[in-house]
């Protein structure tokens, strides 16, 4: 674990507490939200899912692209209307309050919706008195933002010339000018470099800390999920597919995972099927299952077990590509839940397409 | 650095209360402020919005002021003083059928979702979006009109009947014309989400609509297929209105034939633009 994930003071941050729908301040039940129709296909982005989150809560949602993230935080955030199921914020239904839930919760979206034309002041300021604060205090407030987000320096230079890194953090910025109460963030640092990366998490983190805003987050990125979330939902093909805290999901392994790639061949599927059957007769492996590359295997001595997988694979002239020895991370969880890896697509950030904007 | 968590709570408590500042005439200066301010700051857009119009002004009126002046002796103005109306015209359908390229760039930008996640009513988007498209309307025309005045003292003879009370009004019609038909090019970019699409069904619309009306000719000389359709064409008011107030005089028939006719196709474009702005994310 590295050092960011420790050196929260309070350490809650790994504890879990049951939620009843009673102190939850968002509720979701059965809700699908069905694409298309009309002579078009019709493609069912998301599929039934239900969960709820705490007030104060760092809730994650985890999946790969296309999974139904975005589509889900858009309801949540009464951008996009639902297909069926329920939907509220705060005690207040998507529907019929949009408005009122509009003034209590921040966005920030996949795409960074910062106007280059304006300097990030004017970005910041506008957003503030679109929410109806007084001048006086939008002033204040964006002087505070500009200050945190290390955005003083460049706030009257248009947000244009702004490096990628500084256009997402104002554009955080400008969900955060009226203090929401529940902030929501599609994936806020897909596209960032490493560093920033981090910089953006730490601000979260207190965000989370010092004003115990409730923050709802979608990600693509394990690590992302691990580090800032306490509870953590996995959505796979437009269904929760796991739910928890990052430990207690990566408890629920239970054990090392050994994983196996086969050499992509014509033979493939056979080598697959023969690696699994032999993983199964290996003492000291618990379970083994195929995935899209290979082989996983459950053990609960990683080490020990490994040389005897490799001997056995290697005396049946399995054409073994890659091995690897893992404890368990929200990787292997995700690889038991879906029977998939997941893989990071990066989107291109701030590409100027002319096409339909990706769901 | 928010180190201070007492004083955080403090501000957030206070923005979190505070009077609600401003009502929708606010979220509509505040959505104009900023399209404005856009403008303002690409000044080459500017310059070649008023380019084109500014070239037609002077290559037709001296192309076709000869055939003019043939057909039409003993008149006290020249040609350019008929065509002037008509540039103003195609000036403001000009600017509408742009007017759906901001709406595209927004909705790809992510900008929109701003607006809309903002606890404001939808329509002060669009309100806001077309007060300020109005008001660069006015700008163009009025720019053009002085421009013409200008040229009068160069020997180029337009009556200007009316003086600069005709010519706000002149100004009044083209932002209200133009505002009428940006609802055609909003809607085309709301329901298509492409700017070359809004380009094309407002663009291959232009000239048809401009060349089958009396912007360019006085009705008397168009052809008489073309007479017959430009009584139905909405330009053709609006050209009629301003002619008159150049050549004659304040007609308030024509002038109010004028804005009638706007409204009355402002009402279908703009209603249809609001549709497709209401069934976002719908």
């Amino acid at each position: 674990m590295s050092e960011a994930a420790t050196s929260r003071p309070d350490g809650k941050r790994k504890a879990v507490t049951p939620r009843s729908s009673k102190d939850s301040v968002i509720d979701v039940r059965h809700l699908v939200k069905v694409y298309g129709g009309r002579g078009q296909e019709e493609i069912k982005a998301v599929n039934d899912v239900s969960f709820s989150v705490g007030e104060g809560e760092f809730f994650g949602f985890l999946g790969p692209n296309g999974a139904g993230k975005t589509t889900v935080i858009r309801i949540i955030t009464t951008l996009l209307a639902k297909t069926s199921g329920s939907v509220s914020v705060a005690g207040l239904d998507v529907e019929k309050d949009g408005a009122e839930i509009r003034r209590i919760i921040g966005y920030t979206g996949q795409s960074i919706g910062v106007d280059g034309e304006l300097t990030g002041r004017e970005n910041l300021w506008l957003i503030g008195r679109l929410y109806h604060m007084p001048n006086s205090l939008v002033d204040e407030r964006v002087e505070e933002l500009l200050e945190v987000l290390q955005l003083k320096d460049a706030a009257d230079r248009r947000a244009y010339t702004y490096s990628g890194g500084m256009r997402r953090r104002l554009d955080l910025g400008a969900g955060l000018v009226h203090h929401p109460r529940i902030l929501f963030l599609d994936e806020p640092t897909t596209g960032l470099d490493p560093q920033t990366r981090v910089a953006v998490w730490e601000y979260l983190r207190r965000l989370h800390r010092e004003e115990n805003m409730t923050i709802f987050l979608t990600t693509q990125y394990m690590e992302e999920a691990d580090q800032l979330c306490q509870r953590i939902a996995i959505i796979d093909l437009g269904k929760i597919v796991a739910e928890g805290s990052p430990a207690q999901l990566k408890a629920a392994i239970g054990a090392d995972i050994i994983t196996v790639r086969i050499a992509r061949d014509e033979a493939f599927e056979q080598s697959r099927s023969r690696a699994l059957e032999i993983a199964r007769t290996i003492p000291g492996v618990s379970r083994a299952t195929i995935f899209d590359e290979g082989v996983a295997a459950y053990t609960a001595d990683g080490g020990g077990t490994l040389l005897e997988v490799l001997r056995r694979l290697d005396a049946e002239k399995v054409p073994v590509h890659q091995v690897a020895l893992a404890h368990p991370t929200l990787d292997e969880v995700f690889l038991q839940h879906t029977g998939r890896q997941m893989r990071v697509e990066e989107v291109k950030p701030m590409s100027r397409s002319f096409g339909r904007r990706r769901r | 650095m928010v180190t201070d968590v007492g004083h955080a709570q403090r501000v957030i408590t206070r923005t979190r209360d505070a009077e609600s500042s401003g009502g929708v005439f606010t979220e509509i200066g505040l959505v104009t402020w900023r399209s404005l301010v856009k403008l303002t700051r690409t000044p080459v857009l500017l310059f070649f919005s008023l380019f084109m119009p500014l070239i037609w002004l002077v290559m037709f009126s001296q192309t076709f002021g000869t055939v003019f002046s043939a057909a039409a002796t003993q008149l006290p103005y020249d040609y350019v003083a008929v065509l002037l109306p008509g540039i103003t015209v195609m000036t403001a359908i000009q600017s509408a059928s742009q007017s759906g390229f901001g709406m595209v760039a927004d909705l790809e930008s992510g900008f929109m979702d701003k607006f809309f996640v903002a606890p404001i009513r939808r329509s002060s988007v669009l309100a806001g979006k077309l007060l300020a498209d109005g008001l660069r309307m006015a700008a163009q025309a009025g720019i053009i009109l002085g421009i013409a005045a200008i040229l009068t003292l160069f020997g180029w003879r337009i009556p200007f009947a009316t003086g600069a009370v005709g010519a706000v009004l002149i100004m009044l019609l083209a932002a209200a014309f133009g505002v009428a038909f940006s609802g055609l090019s909003n809607t085309v970019a709301l329901r298509t989400k492409n700017t070359e699409t809004t380009m094309m069904v407002s663009f291959s619309l232009t000239f048809p609509l401009l060349f089958l009306s009396t912007a360019l000719l006085p009705k008397a000389l168009l052809p008489s297929w073309v007479q017959s359709f430009s009584t139905v064409n909405p330009v053709s008011y609006m050209a009629d209105a301003a002619r008159g107030l150049i050549l004659t005089g304040f007609d308030w028939t024509a002038i109010g034939n004028a804005f009638l006719a706007i409204i009355a196709f402002g009402i279908v474009l703009n209603g249809l633009a609001v549709m497709a702005f209401r069934a976002q994310g719908k």
